[in-house]
């Protein structure tokens, strides 16, 4: 098996056994981006210097058994919304043309502390706006499935580096699905933590009160390795929750059996796939073998989760984005004759067509006479979906469904239909709005394209969604299938 | 003025916008000290609104502002929570002000005052808060420049917003509310009163209704008045102006004006936004706050003695005039200062005299505080105790005070008036110092039977019988000779 | 309840881009008016959900009262805030003049 195949943990072990260097391994990853990179276009920057770097003295640590972590020596890809010291940083968007920031990002400090080795920055959707990667300020990224097919998003770029070997291990971000649709699409584990486990320090927001960082693996124990490392309270995120952090391995391979597992019968949405149908239930039926108790739950307001979330997000997008006026940093238009002139013009050029859209849509939710009839009643559905998983979770231990009601399309299919577009995201976005976690774990190939089962838990169970997850990997080969740039495992 | 005031009633409503003394910044670690800080070296990510960063509630400035509230007798909501306020403009980093919109920490208050002996009472809507902006420079006349330069020192310093009912029916009120706000903002030690550097800033609502009338009129909003007598001009221009404006059939424009202070007169100026429409929405990057009682009542007991219970104080137990304790109980280094001259010995109306009097005049002509002199309790109190012995002539006084002001150290001023006029001829000091020894034969025996404090006591004698115009050398020497 | 969507004019989408500072060609108006007319149509099933006696959500996170404590820390070193900026005087931030 070729290194850039492997997992973090055979990795990690190869490194500790002075196997492999990380320098090696470093190198033979970044082979591999020159070899598919053209294809994929998963990356924006790749850092080669900044990663051998790294990789040296993640070498020093492994040589003296200095202070050895799960990620020393490891290389990761960073989504582009994640901020990195002295390193471009543009959210896949033109606006942040040429934009270094001064700081990192916490979860980029705490894998720096790993050891961990950056490879670049993953292409996005322009400020992780997208359902299809489609939306990159840049350019598209192309699923290692099938070159004319999305990788999902707007995490596209960081799944489509962990399946195509570009990366071992990436971090993406989530405010509506974007880590668990295209973890999904690309046949990856990609994991949601609950709004609260993961700091919010550095990430180019999105959406405030719904955007995460999480982990985008080849399996469910690589998913747990790099949770462990970014999750926890941060005193620079007021958000940040500062309950304790379990062991996730601890609980891993505990298995199923005597777990109460539900299935939202909402989740089967009309427009899904009866391929992807028949996954989920073979795969419910597989958990059930495996000693589950599976029944039928009701989430009644899922139907308006979508609508609440195209309100909340893109209200909160409006003003998150209103700070970039080109007056400070990124892209600046010039030929305004006063300052409001500038800002229009600067805004105009420097944001894509998607991007504007959800800025209108969310500056017109906000707006004088129209606030409450959209972003207050919003926020009430919010209230209903959070008491809707309450409810489904005092009966079941976590919920089953699928992550995306089809496999992944082919480009420009859905580009010119905005709804049809946001519908991908109808049975991700409830996990964001109801303060749950979820993670997405390859539960199949439907006419050889990944499709994803994802599990829910209860908020700041992440372990328990990572055990369930780990049970069904455990009792499958979907996820050492690899896409046909990464090569074949033998 | 006067036949307007039988036809018009003037009302008015005051914002006060007071920066909170801490040591950081509201949502970062930022040193807030912006006036003498090279420009923008005081900013980091969050106050300058780079991507990714947030906010975090500095507990000092929430505290500061709950205490303002308590000191201006509001109610303290269980349950607050900060808003966006979405605006564009080139000093606003993020696009938005964080703020609080509609569950401020504290609502529903009043401030008391006196007005040539009338009590007062002016309600508050609301004390909240919210960070300030940055600081723009035009290059040449606003509208002129090509350019403006923009400094984020100030971007984020904490800041209240005291919002005051519309109570107010004249200049004179609201000046003289904006002067006890001021004293009980230095009172309790959250703002330092200092409005040229906008550290306390104030807006004011003026409109005219006819006397009787319940209904409002149309509202004025004047700006950039930075003094007591900006405000008080200010309004009385704008009442004037509406007068007229009314007096001749017109309609008043409710718009904002800026007051020039140069030309005395208030300027229509653009609103900055084309449409007011704010949007606020509660901010999701900082959970909500719950008030608890238990808080609320720590912060109360760290109150100081407020400025209307130490007017009271100085009324009663010092017997001042009301007018004299409410001027030097508006500024509470002023009432420091007079109460520490008290302390020290000299008589409260002869003390509150000199400072009200001259020392506010040279003080007021130089724009400084009275605890920037170099004139200090001590000094003031020796300056009393000398007119008060006869040793110094009221006018000798005047002009001693006022080469003390002037100089770095008031000591030697003080010290040369005292020397001027001592006696140093011996003949007279020989006639002080045989009525010494003839009155106090017993210290002069206990003197000569070796106890050295004895003779500190005559000589002490003899500073009195001279009204203190002996040279205390000459003394102790001509003592020491005619005893031994 | 309203039905705002249904009466979304162009003139409103105009004023809606104003508020946010994005220029847009005629041609865009026409597009995102009858782009935001559907997007708002399938919005308007938020109003299928009876919130009568529903709060709205206060913040997801159900921690409260974090604050720090009053301490300085250090800011950025002087170029590093600026060394972005498009436009700049010295150390200031340069910006094109107000007026309108």
């Amino acid at each position: 098996m070729k290194l850039f195949q492997r997992t973090i943990r055979d990795l990690h072990q190869m490194l500790v056994d002075r196997e492999i260097s990380s320098v090696e391994l470093t190198a033979a990853v970044l082979d591999q981006i020159d070899a598919v990179g053209d294809k994929t276009k998963a990356y924006l920057l790749v850092t080669r210097e900044l990663a051998l770097r790294q990789a040296h003295a993640a070498d020093e640590r492994l040589r003296a058994k200095r202070d050895v972590r799960p990620l020393t020596g490891i290389p990761i890809a960073l989504k582009d919304v994640l901020c990195v010291t002295d390193v471009a940083s543009t959210a896949g968007s033109k606006i942040l043309g040429g934009f270094t920031p001064p700081y990192s990002a916490t979860v980029v400090e705490r894998l720096e502390a790993e050891g961990a080795v950056f490879l670049g920055k993953t292409n996005c959707d322009e400020f992780a706006m997208g359902s299809s990667n489609e939306n990159s300020g840049y350019w598209p990224v192309h699923n290692p499935w099938a070159l004319d097919r999305v990788p999902g998003g707007s995490s596209g770029g960081s799944a489509a580096a962990v399946a195509s070997g570009e990366a071992i291990a990436a971090l993406g971000s989530d405010t509506g699905g974007s880590i668990r649709q295209p973890a999904a699409l690309t046949g990856i584990v990609g994991m949601k933590p609950t709004y609260g486990r993961v700091s919010r320090y550095g990430l180019i927001a999105f959406a405030s009160s719904l955007d995460q960082i999480g982990p985008m693996t080849r399996d469910v124990v690589d998913g747990a390795l790099l949770l462990q490392a970014i999750a926890g309270h941060d005193p620079r995120d007021s958000t940040s929750s500062s309950r304790p952090v379990p062991d996730y391995l601890a609980t891993l391979a505990d298995g199923v059996k005597g777990m109460r597992l539900g299935v939202p019968k909402e989740y089967f949405v009309d427009g899904m796939e009866p391929a992807v149908e028949q996954s989920i239930r073979d795969a419910i039926r597989l958990l059930e073998q495996q000693g589950a108790s599976i029944e039928e739950v009701s989430l009644p307001h899922s139907d308006v989760a979508l609508p609440a979330y195209y309100i909340i997000a893109p209200a909160e997008a409006s003003s998150n984005l209103a700070r970039y006026d080109g007056t400070r940093y990124g892209f600046q238009a010039g030929g305004g004759r006063n300052i409001i002139e500038e800002y229009m013009l600067t805004r105009q050029q420097g944001f894509g067509a998607e991007v504007k859209r959800r800025i209108m849509l969310g500056t017109y939710a906000l707006s004088s006479g129209y606030y409450d009839a959209y972003y207050l009643q919003a926020q009430k559905v919010r209230t209903l979906i959070i008491e809707d998983f309450k409810q489904a979770f005092k009966k079941v231990d976590a919920l089953l469904g699928a992550t995306s009601p089809t496999a992944a399309f082919e480009l420009g299919a859905k580009t010119q239909d905005p709804v049809a577009m946001y519908l991908n995201d109808i049975i991700t976005i409830p996990a964001n709005l109801g303060n749950v976690c979820g993670i997405s774990v390859p539960g199949g190939l439907v006419d050889g394209l990944p499709i994803g089962l994802q599990v829910i838990a209860p908020g700041f169970q992440e372990e328990v969604a990572l055990r369930v997850a780990y049970a069904f990997e455990a009792a499958t080969e979907f996820h050492n299938a690899r896409s046909p740039l990464m090569g074949a495992a033998a | 003025m006067s036949a307007i005031a039988t036809r018009y009633e003037v009302v008015v409503g005051l914002e006060v916008h007071a920066q909170i003394l801490t040591q950081s910044k509201m949502f970062c670690g930022c040193s807030t000290d912006y006036l003498t800080a090279a420009p923008n070296a005081n900013t980091c990510p969050v106050c300058l609104g780079l991507p990714g960063s947030l906010p975090v509630i500095n507990r000092r400035a929430v505290e500061a502002t709950i205490r303002t509230a308590l000191a201006l007798n509001c109610e303290i909501p269980e349950f607050s929570k900060f808003d966006r306020k979405n605006y564009f403009y080139p000093d606003l980093p993020k696009g938005y002000q964080i703020s609080q919109y509609d569950l401020p920490f504290s609502r529903n208050g009043y401030l008391e005052f006196d007005l040539k002996g009338e009590a007062k009472r002016c309600g508050i809507t609301r004390v909240h808060l919210e960070e300030d902006t940055g600081k723009l420079l035009h290059e040449g006349a606003i509208h002129e420049a090509q350019a403006s330069l923009v400094n984020f020192n100030r971007a984020g310093v904490p800041l209240m917003e005291i919002v005051s009912e519309p109570d107010l029916r004249s200049a004179d009120e609201a000046r003289e509310y904006v002067m006890r706000l001021r004293a009980i903002l230095q009172y309790i030690g959250v703002n330092d009163g200092d409005m040229e550097s906008g550290q306390l800033r104030c807006d004011a609502n003026v409109s005219l209704r006819p006397v009787g009338s319940p209904d409002l009129g149309t509202k004025v909003e004047v700006k950039n008045m930075n003094s007591f007598r900006a405000i008080h001009r200010a309004i009385e221009y704008e009442i004037g102006r509406q007068t007229e404006v009314l007096e001749a059939g017109g309609r008043l424009a409710q718009e904002t004006r800026g007051w020039n202070d140069a030309r005395g007169l208030t300027v229509s100026q653009r609103s900055k936004e084309y449409a007011e429409d704010y949007r606020y929405f509660p901010e999701p990057d900082l959970p909500p706050l719950d008030v608890s009682r238990k808080w609320v009542a720590e912060i109360r007991a760290g109150l100081p003695e407020l400025p209307a219970a130490r007017r009271e104080r100085f009324m009663t137990a010092l017997g001042l005039s009301p007018y004299d304790a409410s001027l030097l109980t508006a500024s509470r280094p002023m009432a420091a200062f007079f109460e520490e001259t008290v302390r020290l010995g000299a008589p409260a109306k002869t003390a509150a005299n000199w400072i009200l009097g001259d020392f506010s005049r040279l003080l007021n002509a130089d724009r400084k505080e009275i605890d920037e002199a170099s004139i200090k309790p001590v000094h003031l109190q020796q300056l009393i105790s000398l007119i008060d012995s006869g040793a110094i002539t009221g006018k000798m006084a005047k002009q001693t005070f006022e080469a003390m002001y002037g100089a770095p150290d008031a000591g030697p001023a003080l010290e040369a008036a005292r020397g001027s006029t001592q006696i140093s001829e011996d003949a007279e000091l020989d006639r002080i110092v045989d009525q010494v020894i003839a009155e106090n034969a017993k210290s002069v025996a206990d003197f000569k039977a070796g106890k050295a404090p004895a003779l500190k006591f005559l000589i002490g004698q003899g500073m009195k019988v001279s009204k203190g115009r002996a040279n205390p050398q000459r003394l102790d020497a001509l003592l020491r000779e005619k005893i031994s | 309840m309203p039905e705002p969507e249904s009466e979304l004019s162009s003139r409103q989408v105009e004023h809606v881009a104003r508020l946010a500072r994005l220029g847009i060609t005629p041609e865009e108006v026409l597009r995102y008016r009858d782009q935001l007319r559907n997007i708002l149509h399938h919005i308007e099933a938020l109003n299928r959900a009876d919130t009568s006696k529903v709060p709205a959500t206060a913040h997801p996170l159900e921690e409260r009262n974090i604050m720090r404590e009053d301490r300085r820390e250090p800011s950025l070193p002087a170029e590093a805030a600026l060394r972005n900026a498009p436009s700049r005087d010295d150390s200031y931030f340069k910006v094109k003049a107000i007026q309108e």
